[in-house]
């Protein structure tokens, strides 16, 4: 088959399960029904059932990916129609992120050091509250595998939007400030998409959330390794 | 005409994208171009120099359905399920502890200052 071939029947076959995935949820609203968690194992069961390799689905997933860059830009319209939220908020935004940045990173560190993990997973594991981009780069420059923080960081995006939520009802977070920085600064973008289901202001929350907890995380990691490890 | 809309609004997100990626590479910046890109489009519109009906239609469309664009993503984990294996379940593990962690800590202490600030208001 040509790789146009290929490329078409991953995206149509991503899309179908996609689709399919958003019915199932529609159904039975579940924290384990959740599109993104049901997507990705439906697609990796078929992949890993009919062998096919990862890089030769990436022909037609790569141009599903390629729009992340610009849905990422896309989130300033969300944060535009909460700005008064934002405005009124900002410090404690900043302040609350930070305090998850630094307890996400160094808890991080320390429970990897007390299990006795090589460096180098250490190292990838690190950034793992980071968006993906940020924390790819990140991993790196600490000595880490790129592509093995963002199955960190992927991971750590499917325990916020599918765990999070039950744990904040248990905890009595309720109060959207609340739900909306702890699941930006914990689990990114995949969080924020959960976040943006609850509520459009929660959403924007979490998307502010989301990148000062990239931003402050990159400038943290390198000083918390040398601290604690 | 609706299709034209949303393709005309995230063609223009789609040049803010490269922008931002374009500053990222020339100042050698920590920060990833998309998220300079959304902090730009975020500034123009704050500034009026963009008007929102001119990217709405399109960004609902991408926010709505970033999922989507997130699975060829995630389904990349199956290229490490051996380092996964194993002694590497603790990774997971370690993930899933230390990123609950950081919600409940984040969460509870936004909130925490909230409720004391209400309290102080009443």
């Amino acid at each position: 088959m040509s790789n146009i071939m290929i490329g078409m029947a991953a995206i149509i076959g991503t899309l179908l399960i996609y689709i399919g995935s958003l019915n199932v949820y529609r159904r039975l609203r579940s924290p384990i029904t959740l599109p993104v968690l049901v997507s990705t194992i439906t697609v990796s069961l078929l992949l890993l059932v009919s062998d096919i390799p990862y890089d030769t689905y990436m022909k037609g997933g790569a141009w599903i990916d390629w729009f992340l860059g610009p849905a990422v830009v896309a989130l300033a319209y969300p944060l535009y129609k909460q700005r008064a939220i934002l405005k009124r908020f900002m410090f404690l935004i900043v302040s609350s992120v930070t305090v998850g940045a630094v307890i996400g990173v160094s808890s991080g560190i320390l429970l990897l050091k007390w299990a006795d993990f090589e460096p180098s997973i250490i190292y990838s594991l690190v950034p793992k509250n980071a968006t993906t981009p940020v924390a790819m780069p990140v991993a790196q420059s600490l000595g880490g595998v790129p592509s093995l923080a963002a199955v960190f960081v992927i991971f750590a995006g499917i325990v916020g939007a599918v765990l999070v939520p039950s744990v904040f009802k248990w905890m009595r977070i309720t109060h959207f400030l609340g739900k909306g920085i702890g699941m930006g600064t914990a689990s990114h973008a995949i969080g924020t998409s959960k976040a943006m289901e609850n509520s459009e202001r929660e959403g924007a929350v979490s998307t502010v959330a989301m990148i000062l907890c990239a931003i402050i995380i990159s400038l943290i990691s390198p000083f918390l390794v040398f601290l604690l490890l | 005409m609706k299709m034209l809309t949303i393709g005309l609004h995230i063609a223009i997100v789609t040049m803010f994208y490269y922008i931002g990626m374009w500053i990222q590479r020339v100042g050698d910046l920590f920060i990833p171009g998309s998220i300079i890109g959304m902090m730009l489009l975020f500034v123009a519109l704050l500034t009026n120099l963009m008007e929102v009906t001119w990217i709405d239609k399109g960004s609902d469309l991408l926010v709505t359905h970033l999922p989507l664009l997130f699975i060829p993503v995630t389904v990349g984990v199956i290229q490490y399920l051996d380092v996964l294996a194993g002694k590497g379940m603790l990774l997971l593990v370690i993930v899933l502890v230390s990123t609950i962690l950081v919600a409940v800590t984040s969460g509870a202490f936004s909130q925490f200052i909230v409720h004391q600030k209400e309290k102080h208001y009443e």
